[in-house]
């Protein structure tokens, strides 16, 4: 008897830690999805605004055109900004 | 609207003598973009060759250059230089001749005498310098020089030294460098180097002077200091002429580049023998008008004409919008003019680009924020573009007030109104409650603005194409495009009928018709293998584009993203500031809680103004890169010539 009431504890106890596991998991994978989307659009970033402002200093006129070179990568991490608030929301 | 203003080529023939009033007149209407000549062997203009300029342009040339050289010894520009009132130029060419070198040679002479009194001071404190280490010495300068047995050395030792006798020595005092002189006889140098040489020694040259070391450095600083004060009253007098003559000197440059560019003028005609040949654009309505003065400016001695504009010419492109979009060709310049026979897309801008400014930067507060910041900022931006980016923000703020109201939003609070739009409202902080936000909703309404975007992007290219291109050619490339808008709508349709989503047609309960696709499935099949085949017959290389599709419609889901993590920032900011600093204080006020209140409204005010600045550069950027990138790559190439007609706005000359 004291053995079933144990059992059946212990596996409402289990099927909550699974329940919290899983909103942990959503969590980790939506930080996942945002950090390493935010390393590869700083990543890219970093290569064009180094161009960038080298062809500024030749330049200046072209500083609205690099301006918005500099900034097109920045579609990966909204895109991992959607898939991290899909996940969560 | 739609297309840039139409433009007429006008072909003008005259004598030689002629040359003057006809550039004066096309000078003054300011109407003329002048087509350059150039000898390339073009067809009907055999034997021309480039006119010369008119006579004076030497001299008006020198005359310029010495009014710039003057204005750039003042640091003055025209640019910065507001005018109070026009000179008349009739006056101003009769004062030119005696002022500007009477100002000239006023210059030169304060330039003159501030530079010898600069070289004065370097000079005296090279000599102070120089004296300085012997200062402390009570000796004539004199003193040091003129024996005929004896050597004088002085310099600097780093270490300890010890000159035997019979020398008379002065050794500073000091730890790691000091100051030495020895006086010993002649033959005793080798010595006296051997003992210098171990103590790294570092000979100085004894200045020739007369007089007491101390009294040579006083005399030497007053000298300095009457120098200076001579070179500050000259400062000051030339302060005075620049301020005096600020205005005459930019109205000079203003006349002399008006002179200059008429006298030159004829550099960019054909001419041949005696007869002069212009050709160049004027807008069509006002080419009558032109015809009508060039006749009366020359008596009638002139042949002018209307040509034809051909496919290939090189028209020039002037915007025609109404003044509500003229802003906005600030961010089609940034981007490209467009071509002369090409859709002109800046009226569409004006009105999506405060919409998405709107949508993702939606906050009564901020936008009342940036709103005052334009209106302020207003008089002090000088410059057409500058005027014209602050008119472009300042549509974006009022749209994102809004914006701000629909989404019932300031500074991150709840405004007492319910929202419109879905909600952005985050659960931010320890007591939040609420719905939080809508995010499938948000998602689909920024992903129905982008289809519906680049759905008109792709019409406007039909439109293009159908204009610009001939023959088979023209039905492929309209074909293609349509291929593509029925690619996207193929896509949706097939989405639709076998995926329930929010805010979109639900058509997965129609009855199935064949091997379980219903009525959508088949007509969104039907519209991609259509669409694919007409992309494909205009190039088959387009098909590697075919992602595009999704990530330029998902790209439009910055218009949440975006705004919503500048929500997400203004709520934390709000929670920091007041949940975590002020409210708990204000129960019981100590005098620790008051600096934490204090605390908590600097970080009120600066998590704000920085999520401004956020928020006007993600705002603007974002929406700006959506225009660019997502709507001009369907159908818009850019790159029209500037249409500047010869002459220019004179700010501070009148006839």
């Amino acid at each position: 008897m004291v053995d079933v009431v144990s059992n059946v504890t212990a596996v409402e106890m289990s099927v909550e830690a699974i329940k919290a596991s899983q909103i942990g998991m959503k969590a980790i994978a939506a930080a996942i999805a945002i950090s390493t989307t935010a390393f590869a659009a700083a990543w890219a970033e970093m290569a064009i605004g180094s161009a960038a402002v080298g062809a500024t200093a030749e330049n200046k006129d072209i500083f609205g055109l690099v301006l918005l070179l500099t900034v097109i990568p920045e579609t990966i991490v909204i895109f991992g900004l959607v898939v991290a608030l899909l996940l969560i929301f | 609207m739609l297309t840039p203003k139409q433009m007429s080529r006008l072909l003008i023939v005259a004598s030689r003598d002629q040359l003057d009033p006809v550039i004066r007149e096309l000078y003054r209407s300011h109407l003329f973009h002048i087509e350059d000549f150039v000898v390339d062997g073009r067809e009907g203009y055999d034997g021309f060759s480039i006119g010369t300029p008119l006579p004076g342009a030497n001299e008006v040339s020198a005359e310029l250059v010495k009014v710039r050289t003057i204005e750039n010894t003042f640091l003055i520009r025209a640019s910065e230089t507001e005018p109070t009132g026009k000179h008349r130029q009739a006056e101003l060419r009769s004062t030119i001749e005696q002022e500007l070198p009477a100002i000239e040679r006023e210059l030169t002479e304060l330039n003159g005498r501030r530079s010898r009194l600069d070289a004065m001071v370097k000079d005296c404190e090279q000599k102070i310098a120089e004296i300085l280490p012997f200062a402390e010495i009570p000796m004539d300068m004199e003193m040091y020089r003129g024996y005929a047995g004896l050597t004088v050395l002085a310099g600097y030792v780093s270490k300890e030294v010890n000159i035997p006798e019979p020398a008379e020595v002065y050794i500073s005092s000091g730890k790691a460098r000091r100051f030495i002189v020895a006086v010993f006889k002649n033959e005793r140098r080798s010595d006296v180097d051997r003992v210098l040489l171990e103590a790294n020694f570092k000979a100085v040259s004894i200045p020739v002077e007369t007089g007491m070391p101390r009294a040579r450095i006083d005399a030497s600083n007053e000298q300095i200091a009457q120098a200076k004060a001579e070179i500050d009253q000259i400062n000051r007098r030339l302060d005075e002429i620049r301020d005096r003559h600020r205005e005459f000197l930019v109205a000079c440059e203003e006349i002399l580049k008006a002179d200059i560019e008429r006298a030159e003028a004829p550099l960019r005609f054909a001419t041949i023998g005696q007869t002069f040949v212009a050709e160049g654009w004027v807008p069509k309505d006002r080419a009558a008008s032109m015809k009508d003065a060039l006749n009366g400016a020359t008596g009638g001695r002139i042949f002018v004409t209307e040509l034809t504009v051909g496919e290939h010419d090189p028209v020039p492109v002037e915007y025609d919008n109404p003044p509500f979009a003229r802003p906005s060709q600030l961010l089609m310049d940034t981007y490209s003019r467009p071509k002369y026979n090409e859709l002109d897309p800046t009226v569409m801008v004006s009105i999506v680009f405060p919409i998405f400014f709107g949508l993702i930067l939606g906050d009564v507060g901020y936008g009342a924020l940036l709103l005052v910041l334009c209106l302020g900022l207003r008089k002090f931006i000088k410059g057409e573009e500058g005027q014209q980016l602050i008119a472009v923000l300042r549509n974006a703020s009022i749209s994102s007030i809004f914006f701000g109201v629909i989404y019932s939003e300031f500074l991150g609070f709840p405004c007492p109104w319910p929202y419109i739009l879905p909600s952005r409202h985050l659960n931010i902080g320890a007591h939040a409650t609420g719905h939080g936000p809508n995010i499938p909703g948000l998602m689909m309404m920024a992903i129905w603005i982008g289809i519906v975007h680049i759905t008109l992007g792709r019409t406007l290219s039909i439109v293009n194409h159908s204009r610009q291109d001939h023959g088979s050619h023209r039905i492929k490339t309209i074909l293609a495009n349509a291929g593509w808008i029925l690619m996207i709508w193929g896509i949706l349709f097939l989405i639709w009928s076998m995926i329930p989503m929010p805010y979109m047609p639900d058509l997965t309960g129609l009855p199935p018709v064949v091997m379980g696709l219903n009525v959508a499935a088949l007509i969104g099949i039907a519209a991609l293998v259509v669409g694919l085949i007409c992309i494909a017959r205009e190039s088959a290389l387009e098909i590697v584009e075919l992602p595009t599709i999704f990530s330029h419609s998902l790209s439009y889901s910055r218009l949440v993203a975006v705004g919503l993590s500048s929500v997400a920032i203004a709520m934390v900011v709000n929670y920091i500031a007041i949940g975590m600093l002020i409210e708990p204080q204000l129960g019981n006020i100590t005098p620790i809680g008051v600096l934490f209140i204090i605390m908590g409204v600097l970080v009120f005010l600066i998590g704000h103004v920085m999520n401004t600045v956020l928020g006007i550069i993600g705002g603007s950027l974002h929406s700006v890169r959506l225009h660019y990138v997502e709507f001009f790559t369907k159908f818009y190439k850019g790159g029209g010539i500037k249409y500047s007609p010869f002459g220019f706005k004179r700010r501070f000359t009148e006839d």
